[in-house]
């Protein structure tokens, strides 16, 4: 399984903050992204984000970043801390 | 000698003048010691629906915050901070959940032997703190219309090409 974690006005606008998801047939970032987006339409929208950040495992990556069983996955809106 | 790097992510509050001290305290190495503070403005200028931005009051700045990534971003941050000036100790600390007007949210110290070390450490771990830790900001308010407004605060560009000086 793959934990995905959402953040912020993200998860505002999904209503949901963490999903899991299996990790069969997804390579990549952009790959779960496409997947969680057919989820319904809020899904569609939220995701389709161009400004959406992403980490795997605490760390910040771009769409195109492998990902694979066991994986923690976080997306999120540009950081406004400090 | 490696460099002393201590960061804190929490919900107390903290006294600068304390942290003040532990940068010092038996420190008789490092002739600087640089400090940042922010703290929560009283307003915020949001951008009405006619364009033109206006001043909303803001009661409660809350703070959302990323667990374990916090803290692992800070502290890699504050390791570049170290491999790129010869500073003597780092100390970070960053504040969530929810913040009054005047709070301090964010404290960056730093110490080396002479100043321009401390100076500049300081300013690089803000710059990159704004643009790579993983908090977010959400303000909470009172509208000209009396009602409780909130908004997520969004992300500025200058804070985003505030990185490429470094």
């Amino acid at each position: 399984m793959i934990k995905v974690l959402f953040f912020a006005s993200l998860r505002e606008q999904l209503g949901c903050d963490a999903v899991d998801v299996a990790a069969d047939q997804l390579g990549s970032v952009a790959e779960l992204r496409s997947s969680l987006a057919t989820k319904g339409e809020a899904w569609h929208v939220a995701l389709s984000n161009e400004q959406l950040q992403v980490a795997v495992n605490q760390e910040l990556c771009d769409m195109q970043a492998a990902i694979s069983d066991g994986d923690e996955v976080a997306f999120f809106p540009p950081v406004t801390g400090g | 000698m490696a460099v002393d790097i201590s960061i804190s992510v929490q919900a107390e509050g903290f006294d600068p003048g304390a942290e003040y001290n532990r940068l010092r305290s038996d420190n008789y190495s490092d002739g600087a010691t640089a400090m940042f503070v922010g703290n929560v403005r009283d307003f915020y200028v949001a951008d009405s629906e006619e364009g033109a931005a206006q001043k909303k009051s803001v009661s409660v700045l809350e703070l959302e915050h990323y667990p374990g990534m916090a803290e692992s971003a800070l502290a890699g941050i504050a390791r570049e901070a170290a491999e790129r000036w010869p500073l003597g100790r780092i100390r970070v600390i960053h504040r969530f959940g929810p913040l009054a007007a005047g709070d301090e949210i964010v404290f960056v110290g730093t110490t080396s032997a002479h100043r321009q070390a401390s100076l500049d450490a300081c300013a690089f771990i803000m710059d990159f703190l704004k643009s790579r830790a993983p908090f977010w900001k959400k303000e909470v308010g009172v509208g000209d219309d009396g009602k409780t407004q909130s908004s997520w605060v969004e992300a500025r560009s200058s804070d985003e090409s505030a990185l490429k000086k470094w």
